[in-house]
């Protein structure tokens, strides 16, 4: 299904198998990839992307058999390179029926490659619970039955504890995507690629765990100048522009958010939050011992961005990660202020294996359905109203457990307010059926269109142009400029997604794509130029794009949730502001004429291994 | 003038504000150089060396709305906010 080798292309000096797995037929096969895909498609995001195009033709069930799960390595993984042990997970999303790409990190990315993996394919349904095991070149489908109902942290031990190796390196599903719960994350070293429901895809083969033990050497095409590279990102990434990271980690945003108007709360009822400044993470610094901190990260990675917090006295396992996300989406966004019920909160997804965001976001709506009296206010074992934290934890063990108004909720705010009725729609908050995430678009314009035009639905890691507004939010550029921003936005993620680069370091660059192109050359031993790189970049876009459009994504598909163009934001410094109708679509027109106009005539053209490339 | 701090510049001066003695309106250059005078330890992670430009990605905003243009000038009714805009997560 891959091309065949194209001449002149220069030889890819990493780990180039791909594994294809049928868990129908129980077998496998393993063959390498040409030199020239990883021309075409680098790695991560763009290899997953490129994998799924060559295998979804047509409409799909994203929980039947033939949807396939691919797995892809970062090209920098179990490298000398920082913030790069990452690995890309795709398939055809259950929540939005479109493409789902996303991206977790750590030392399962790394093994991936230690194994001579560039990518797994799954494909088929188990007749049982299964572990997929990768053990170096030998593979085994081992029954899962005794793992189900178990934690992603309690299979990686009870894999381990079988194998009696701690060096096994598991990702694995939780409660929730057994339960085919349509947000349900997959987790590995305590990782989460949580959005679009990759969980429940996982479950419905009955595919509990994957397992690699690989202890093989990684080539590198050029070590030294790779090792050059290396000790100058590690530097920067050691430096001022990584210093929020380090320090307070992501979960710093909410107060900054909320100072500028800019924070989602009760359902994008209001963008400031009363109750914001109890529920930040610095709070529970500050708050002389209450609580612990404990710092992670992913391996290889300098920064170390995970501030976890446990209430004194409580077991330190029991830590939850208090990212910007996760706060967000239990705290402002359900209107709680009880730090301690939203540490709980995420610290129950992520036993079960939800997705924070979505969860969030579904209780959220379900609250407001309450509010309304479309839902009984009584369906959880606490009043399910805006502000109760002890709601928290019923609701989410109801969806994972797909039980009552859990079990709607389980399939998403889009769906769930289609079951609702009573014009629920018109407060369901989600792009294409993926949940929001905790930036305010009405205050933001070209995030704004960079959530309506996003393939994966409303993700603001695919097209974060909320710097660029946050930079200067009164500036009022041009359509053809937003509309640019945008595209640019959208197409440097692409570059970051395929390399696989954690974007956390991408203040560390002084000019990303010539930066990024010199250490793949480095590392791949394929030359190539920032002109290059974003053409592949531009040439992975259209491809999910293609993607969708096979499964039925239409341009009317690129819109936000009705509440942003009909409610104008009640007070704050962003009081007055809504999304028009109108202006979204001019914003759309420009970039849809800038997209096509942007690459034409240039796609493989750029430098000698591109002009190469098929089209 | 009463200038607020967020992220990286309150966590290093360990207070959420600090009053700078300033004759108003400042260009962005005089206020940071008093910013610095003010708490030593911004720079160099959030005011750059030579004390003339912030270290990306902290930044000034006004109103919490609008970044100051070149050598535009403020004074403390436009409620001046240091931040770190930096994201993800």
């Amino acid at each position: 299904m891959t091309n065949g080798t194209i001449a002149d292309v220069p030889r890819y000096a990493g780990p180039r198998d791909l594994l294809e797995i049928d868990l129908s037929a129980r077998t496998s096969r393993r063959t390498p990839l040409a030199d020239g895909v990883f021309a075409d498609a680098l790695g991560g995001v763009g290899l997953a992307v490129r994998l799924i195009d060559e295998r979804v033709r047509g409409p799909i069930d994203a929980l039947g058999a033939a949807n396939p799960i691919v797995i892809s390595a970062g090209p920098f993984a179990s490298t000398p390179v920082p913030a790069a042990n990452k690995h890309a997970l795709a398939t055809i999303s259950p929540l939005t029926g479109l493409l789902n790409e996303g991206l977790s990190s750590s030392h399962f990315s790394a093994v991936l490659r230690r194994c001579g993996l560039a990518a797994i394919v799954v494909t088929g349904i188990a007749d049982a619970w299964t572990t997929l095991v990768v053990d170096g070149e030998r593979i085994a489908f081992d029954d899962a039955s005794d793992l189900a109902g178990l934690s992603a942290r309690e299979t990686t031990k009870a894999i381990r504890d079988r194998y009696g190796d701690r060096s096994v390196r598991v990702c694995a599903i939780g409660a929730a995507g057994e339960r085919g719960v349509r947000f349900a994350s997959v987790e590995n070293d305590g990782r989460q690629a949580g959005r679009g429901g990759t969980g429940a895809v996982f479950g419905a083969k009955r595919l509990k765990a994957i397992a690699l033990r690989g202890r093989g050497e990684v080539g590198i095409a050029d070590a030294r100048a790779t090792a050059e590279i290396a000790a100058t990102l590690r530097t920067r990434a050691l430096g001022p522009t990584t210093a929020k990271y380090r320090v307070l980690g992501t979960g710093a945003n909410l107060r900054v958010l909320q100072r500028m108007g800019q924070l989602p709360t009760r359902n994008f009822g209001a963008a400031q939050f009363d109750g914001a400044e109890r529920v930040t993470p610095e709070r529970a610094r500050e708050s002389g011992g209450a609580y612990t901190e404990l710092r992670a990260g992913c391996a290889g990675c300098p920064v170390q961005c995970e501030h976890m917090y446990v209430r004194k006295g409580r077991d330190r396992r029991e830590a939850a990660a208090s990212e910007y996300e996760s706060v967000w989406a239990f705290g402002p966004n359900c209107g709680v202020d009880d730090l301690d019920a939203v540490l709980d909160a995420i610290g129950r997804c992520d036993e079960l294996g939800l997705d924070t965001i979505s969860t969030g976001g579904a209780i959220a709506f379900a609250m407001e359905c309450a509010e309304r009296g479309l839902v009984p206010r009584d369906a959880f074992a606490a009043d399910l109203r805006f502000g109760n934290g002890a709601v928290l934890l019923p609701a989410i063990d109801a969806i994972a457990a797909r039980r009552g108004l859990g079990d709607a909720l389980a399939d998403g705010v889009r769906a769930a307010a289609r079951r609702i009725g009573g014009g629920a729609d018109a407060f369901a908050m989600h792009c294409k059926g993926l949940e929001l995430p905790g930036y305010e678009p009405r205050a933001l314009p070209t995030y704004a269109l960079g959530l309506a035009t996003c393939t994966r639905g409303a993700c603001h890691n695919r097209a974060a142009t909320y710097d660029k507004d946050l930079r200067d939010p009164s500036s009022d550029p041009s359509d053809a400029a937003r509309a640019r921003d945008a595209i640019e936005a959208e197409d440097r993620a692409v570059a970051w997604d395929s390399l696989v680069l954690c974007k956390f370091v991408r203040d560390c660059f002084d000019d990303f794509e010539s930066e990024a192109a010199a250490l793949w050359s480095a590392v791949s031993g394929m030359p190539i130029d920032a002109g290059a790189l974003r053409v592949a970049a531009h040439r992975t876009w259209e491809r999910k794009r293609a993607i969708n459009a096979r499964l039925g994504w239409t341009p009317a598909d690129d819109t936000l949730p009705p509440r942003l163009f009909d409610e104008a934001i009640a007070s704050g410094p962003n009081a007055g502001r809504r999304i028009d109708r109108d202006r979204l679509d001019a914003l759309r027109t420009a970039y849809e004429a800038q997209r096509a106009a942007r690459y034409a005539g240039v796609i493989g053209s750029s430098t000698a291994i591109a002009s190469v490339l098929p089209p | 003038m009463k200038v607020e701090l967020f992220g990286m510049a309150r966590a290093i001066a360990g207070v959420s504000h600090v009053d700078l003695a300033l004759d108003e309106p400042v260009t962005l250059a005089e206020f940071l150089r008093a910013l610095a005078d003010a708490v030593p330890g911004l720079v160099p992670d959030v005011i750059a060396p030579a004390r003339d430009a912030f270290v990306e990605p902290n930044l000034l905003l006004l109103d919490g709305r609008r970044a100051p243009a070149g050598d535009e000038t403020f004074g403390a009714a436009d409620n001046p906010c240091v931040l770190f805009l930096a994201s993800g997560g």
